[in-house]
């Protein structure tokens, strides 16, 4: 029987903080990068060695170091991933997008599968596409608005 | 709320009357952001400009949400996006030439856009789970174009007399071909009516009527004397008349086949 494991971030609610990595610090960013395909700059850990007990968690953690491609806070505190299910080594993710015509939906696509192919436990990433409930900025999570407020931009 | 939608219940009548519809507002969609890019450049200013620029490209969003729902009753969105010609568009005949004058795109953002969205809203609160879970994020999007369209709409008609009479007469040319569109009562609008996907096209233009009635009163279109065109077909689910072919070059991606990227 396939092992499934799933869980979804409620309006409000914080991402798991089950990991501590830490980010590789030189003078520039990490070398993969370079393959980004959208181009970005998010700064990825390392995947973890050993496929840690709380699979969702970690993967939850990985997701939330890709940033959104035009704003510098990560999908999750931009309130775009409403759910990840692991079915052994298949990740599902539903991802929903600021707008149905957002021109970065391919990018974030592509970099929520880059990301997560790189983990030990995850050989596939399935990305599903929902638009219930839409997306408004008040799925913005504390950390996310915090961030953006440093930045000038009030929401 | 209506029990959900068995696409495989469907009989052929069925099956046929849920591509047609929503083929006639996905074609509708597509058809509006073209009308709105056709003023990119040629809008009264830099900021009117990027607005329509922006519900462009909402209306394509919402044309590719649309398409997609083809995939349940069988038809490639693909091959329905790209390959298609004029003839076969199934959008609301407001749309198929275009806008001589800002006034004829305030009017049809008022009404057409607006016509749209009340068909879309009917589609929501139907039976069919895709629409169901999709169409309220277009809805929640329309609220800008149905905010800008208004304020136009007021500062037109609040302007010279050449606005007004241009807005006027723009506004008495797209309320019939919307109005049939809108309120279409062939045999495969009733059938997906009695289904519960949609809701039926007299009730959809009441909504319509009401919620343009005084917007429309102020350039002395009285909303409730406008009446749908004749000559409508159900077989091709549109009045006479078929899109410009120019347009439709730009719709399917003509010059940039090539680079078709999916």
């Amino acid at each position: 029987m396939a092992r499934r494991e799933t869980a979804g971030l409620a309006r409000g609610m914080t991402m798991p903080a089950v990991l501590t990595k830490t980010p590789l610090i030189d003078a520039g960013l990490p070398g993969r990068i370079s393959t980004h395909k959208s181009g970005g700059r998010d700064r990825w850990t390392d995947p973890l060695k050993e496929v840690p007990v709380d699979r969702i968690g970690a993967t939850w953690a990985a997701l939330d170091e890709v940033l959104d491609p035009e704003l510098p806070i990560s999908l999750v505190e931009l309130g775009l991933v409403y759910g990840v299910e692991l079915i052994d080594e298949i990740a599902r993710v539903q991802v929903t997008f600021t707008s149905t015509a957002c021109p970065c939906m391919e990018f974030i696509r592509e970099d929520v599968k880059d990301r997560l192919e790189i983990e030990p436990w995850i050989r596939k990433v399935e990305i599903i596409e929902v638009w219930d409930p839409p997306w408004t900025t008040e799925r913005v999570t504390s950390a996310g608005r915090t961030k953006l407020g440093r930045l000038g931009v009030g929401i | 709320m209506n029990e959900p939608l068995e696409i495989r219940d469907l009989d052929g009548t069925g099956m046929s009357a849920l591509r047609r519809l929503i083929l006639t507002l996905a074609d509708s969609k597509r058809m509006m952001g073209i009308r709105y890019s056709d003023w990119l450049l040629g809008a009264p200013s830099i900021e009117a400009g990027i607005a329509v620029s922006a519900m462009a490209q909402d209306e394509w969003g919402h044309a590719r949400l649309l398409y997609a729902m083809l995939k349940d009753v069988g038809l490639d969105p693909l091959e329905v996006e790209h390959e298609r010609p004029g003839e076969d568009y199934a959008s609301v005949g407001a749309l198929d030439e275009p806008f001589d004058h800002w006034a004829g795109l305030v009017a049809a953002m008022t009404v057409v856009d607006e016509a749209i969205s009340v068909a879309l809203l009917g589609f929501s609160r139907g039976s069919y789970e895709a629409a169901r879970t999709r169409v309220p994020k277009m809805l929640a999007e329309e609220e800008f174009h149905a905010s800008l369209a208004k304020a136009w709409y007021r500062r037109l008609a609040d302007s010279s007399h050449k606005a007004r009479t241009l807005l006027h007469d723009s506004t008495e040319c797209l309320l019939p071909p919307v109005l049939a569109w809108l309120g279409a009562d062939d045999a495969s609008a009733r059938a997906m009516v009695v289904s519960g996907v949609t809701e039926s096209g007299e009730s959809m233009t009441e909504v319509l009527r009401e919620r343009l009635r005084d917007l429309t009163a102020l350039v002395e279109v009285n909303i409730d004397r406008a009446q749908p065109n004749s000559g409508w077909d159900e077989d091709r689910a549109r009045g006479p008349g078929r899109p410009d072919e120019e347009a439709i070059e730009r719709v399917r991606g003509d010059r940039n086949r090539a680079l078709l990227v999916e």
